[in-house]
């Protein structure tokens, strides 16, 4: 049975992902996001651990459901010379190959660039390592919050006079992800004009790195090393978050000084004529913190950004995951929305960052359920008979 | 050769996302052409500075966002400069904006310029109300849930954090508006016909972390107002040691077996269970790891222990400094780090990109552009 028409720019592309856990994944979901048909590559003898997290049913993996929609899974028993010959007839019918599997894998397997370039020769292939698939350091491996330490980007995140205790441990991956989808997409344009695909290496640590080039380049010109600085903002003052009332807290930037002024005006401050300035400001920073704070403290986080909102100062309550939940706007723009769900029937999830007018992808179904599109994909794109596909199935080449 | 070369795109941004959207499309070679108002963007007047003097080409800021584009000088107010705007959207494939109040509708653009590829970043995306539409990074990274939970662990009397340097948010959501664009790039080249492009900088924030959020969401964990509510419990963190801070992450029996080797095996690892990490990761034993690991890493170098714990299988790692990553013997491997010479700034390293393309690298060939260097290419 083909499938439906989801429509979106990337109509038309299909992807295949031997990815795992969640760069990878997350990769392969933007994709799809997009509107390309992606498929992941599967098997019982080797899951993506994200079908087992928190829960017993491989079809029901709350993490695995949170990140795969309109994903195609095909089960293949890559161990098998069998089932490694079968990935390869999907490759030679596949615009782009997407892996974070362990260093070295794919080239066991025969799937590096050169061989898959025999299948395709205009195939594009992203692999996504900590390191980079080659080099000194590629033999190490590590996790999100590993890259991030390695990348200077966590070097710039601690409160004021602390270890630098870095980003939430949960971000990294899905950021190299999307760098990951782009550089997808810029090699398609390339192939569109020149008929031409390539091989492309993504470090993870790198993808972090990219994300404070400016402080670099800043340290390349000045040689001042930049540090974890709390909420400090060189050119604002105030800049940051501050408690209000039950344990909420406000995020709040004075831009320039006639924000600073209607600042101090809401909240009566005392206004000495030190503050006018953003450099008496800055030589009285702690202090201006601790004054406004004791004002905060009384309100209510979401009345007071509204009430200095108006004013044309930004500020902004700082959200808790159940404060994000329960989001009005999210819900009503699409922030978040429903797809099918197995068993519960439907399931929300977090939608795309983007809208697009017209033809936007249409993004209507959860995470597949393992093996979901074996007949799809071995019999429409491999163009099996059903007795072989059956066969396959009976020897666990399918599994 | 460059993967978007041929592409033109006029840029209208004036803020780090819409400027990092149109630097990650220029380093892949498209033609950007940064329309900047009399004076020139407002980035300009951000820094830190060259010697730190203030001055439109003494940004470091800017030089970094705006390598590989042009620069034209056009005052909108100005109806000939309108039209020579409309004359440049006439020819261009893309334009990338950042401004609430855009400079044409897009249902307008949509009208004019059918295949124009139209891409428009604000804080909470189209039609949210007006006064949302004022949030800098700060109030994005706030509004969209990771300052709350940053750091990981954080005890409920610290504030949340902006994240790291002064932009983050902004890089997030000018990689999705990048992709976006080439995207319907691809789409153009195939149809012939454009799209307008909403991106919603708070969306991206919450995209971030699709499988904790979407969990909460689904009902399989609970939201709440704790500020540890993404974190995964486990020793992981960072530590300071002889010459800077380290991190150690471990979640496994093999993790916990290489460090003993590590760390020489002290009396006090013993009292561990071997698979505790697994089975018994109790709130008491992360502190107690914590205590007797903290007075061990004080005594360590960071990148000398954490080359001898790889090899052990030990998921230790220096927490590097922008002054630790141009000698990274990996980063020069894969030539990660660029020297270009800026006429003001001199010469200095620029960061590339993350993704080596055999076909098609990432190159920077042009410093970024004196204001209105480029006046004279458009009529």
């Amino acid at each position: 049975m083909p499938l439906p028409d989801r429509g979106g720019p990337l109509a038309g592309v299909r992807v295949l992902e031997l990815t795992k856990v969640w760069a990878g994944p997350y990769t392969g979901k933007y994709l799809a996001h997009l509107g390309a048909e992606v498929i992941k590559v599967e098997s019982r003898t080797n899951l993506d651990e994200m079908r087992a997290y928190g829960g017993v049913d491989l079809d029901a993996a709350p993490y695995f459901l949170s990140i795969n929609q309109e994903i195609l899974s095909v089960q293949v028993n890559m161990k098998t010379p069998e089932g490694l010959d079968l990935v390869k007839q999907m490759v030679a019918r596949s615009d782009v190959v997407i892996d974070n599997i362990r260093g070295g894998a794919m080239e066991r397997s025969g799937l590096d660039y050169a061989s898959l370039c025999k299948i395709k020769p205009d195939i594009i292939q992203l692999s996504i390592k900590m390191w980079g698939n080659e080099g000194p350091l590629a033999y190490q491996t590590g996790y999100a919050p590993c890259f991030a330490a390695l990348s200077g980007l966590n070097y710039l995140v601690g409160h004021e006079g602390e270890v630098p205790r870095g980003m939430n441990i949960r971000y990294g991956d899905s950021t190299a992800g999307a760098y990951a989808a782009l550089a997808i997409v810029a090699a398609l344009n390339h192939r569109e004009t020149t008929g031409e695909g390539q091989f492309i290496d993504l470090s993870a640590v790198e993808a972090m790195t990219s994300l404070i080039g400016d402080s670099l380049l800043s340290w390349s010109v000045t040689g001042e090393v930049p540090q974890a600085d709390g909420n400090a903002h060189a050119e604002m003052c105030p800049h940051g978050a501050f408690p209000c009332a039950d344990g909420t807290w406000i995020s709040i930037a004075a831009e320039n000084d006639a924000q600073w002024v209607a600042l101090a005006s809401a909240l009566k401050l005392e206004t000495p004529e030190a503050h006018a300035t953003l450099a008496g400001r800055q030589a009285d920073r702690h202090a201006i913190e601790a004054a406004i704070a004791s004002k905060t403290v009384a309100w209510d986080a979401s009345a007071l950004g509204e009430h200095l909102r108006a004013l044309g100062i930004p500020a902004f309550r700082s959200m808790s995951s159940l404060d994000l939940c329960s989001d009005d706007w999210l819900w009503q723009r699409g922030g978040y929305r429903m797809v099918s769900d197995h068993r519960n029937g439907t399931r929300p999830i977090i939608g795309p960052s983007w809208r697009m007018e017209p033809d936007e992808a249409k993004i209507e179904r959860g995470a597949p359920l393992l093996g979901e599109h074996n007949d799809y994909v071995y019999g429409e794109l491999l163009g099996l008979p059903p007795g072989d596909i059956a066969d396959l199935k009976l020897r666990k080449v399918i599994d | 050769m460059s993967a978007l070369k041929g592409t033109l795109i006029v840029e209208l941004a004036e803020r780090p996302c819409g400027e990092y959207c149109g630097k990650l499309l220029a380093d892949f070679g498209a033609e950007v052409i940064k329309v900047e108002r009399p004076g020139g963007s407002p980035t300009r007047k951000m820094g830190p500075f060259k010697d730190g003097i203030a001055g439109p080409e003494r940004s470091t800021l800017f030089a970094f966002f705006n390598t590989n584009k042009k620069s034209v000088v056009l005052d909108t107010a100005n109806p000939a400069d309108c039209a020579r705007l409309a004359a440049l959207l006439a020819r261009a494939d893309a334009l990338i904006d950042d401004h609430a109040k855009p400079f044409m509708a897009h249902e307008e653009v949509a009208r004019r310029f059918p295949r124009l590829v139209h891409c428009l970043i604000t804080p909470f995306g189209q039609g949210a109300p007006e006064d949302w539409q004022i949030a800098g990074p700060l109030g994005v990274i706030n509004a969209g849930g990771w300052a709350w939970h940053t750091p990981s662990e954080t005890p409920p009397d610290k504030p949340p954090l902006k994240g790291a340097g002064r932009f983050l948010p902004d890089y997030e959501a000018g990689i999705d508006a990048a992709l976006c664009v080439a995207s319907s790039l691809y789409r153009q080249k195939r149809t012939g016909s454009g799209q307008f492009v909403d991106i919603a900088e708070v969306e991206v924030q919450i995209n971030r972390v699709d499988c904790v959020l979407g969990r909460m969401l689904a009902g399989e964990q609970e939201p709440s107002h704790a500020r540890t509510a993404y974190d995964m419990g486990g020793p992981a963190a960072a530590f300071a040691c002889k010459d800077g801070f380290l991190y150690i992450f471990m979640t496994t029996k093999g993790h916990w077996k290489g460090l003993r080797e590590l760390m020489g095996d002290p009396a006090w690892m013993a009292e561990f269970p071997e698979d505790w990490l697994e089975f018994s990761c109790t709130p008491v034993r992360v502190d107690l790891f914590r205590q007797h690991f903290a007075g061990w890493a004080g005594t360590q170098e960071k990148h000398v222990v954490s080359e001898l714990g790889q090899k052990l299988g030990v998921t230790i790692v220096p927490v590097n400094s922008a002054a630790d990553l141009p000698g990274n013997i990996q980063m020069q491997h894969r030539g990660f780090f660029q020297k270009l010479t800026h006429p003001v700034l001199g010469e200095a390293l620029y960061p590339t990109a993350s993704y080596r393309m055999s076909k098609t690298p990432v190159t920077l060939t042009s410093p970024a552009p004196a204001l209105g260097e480029h006046d004279g290419e458009i009529a």
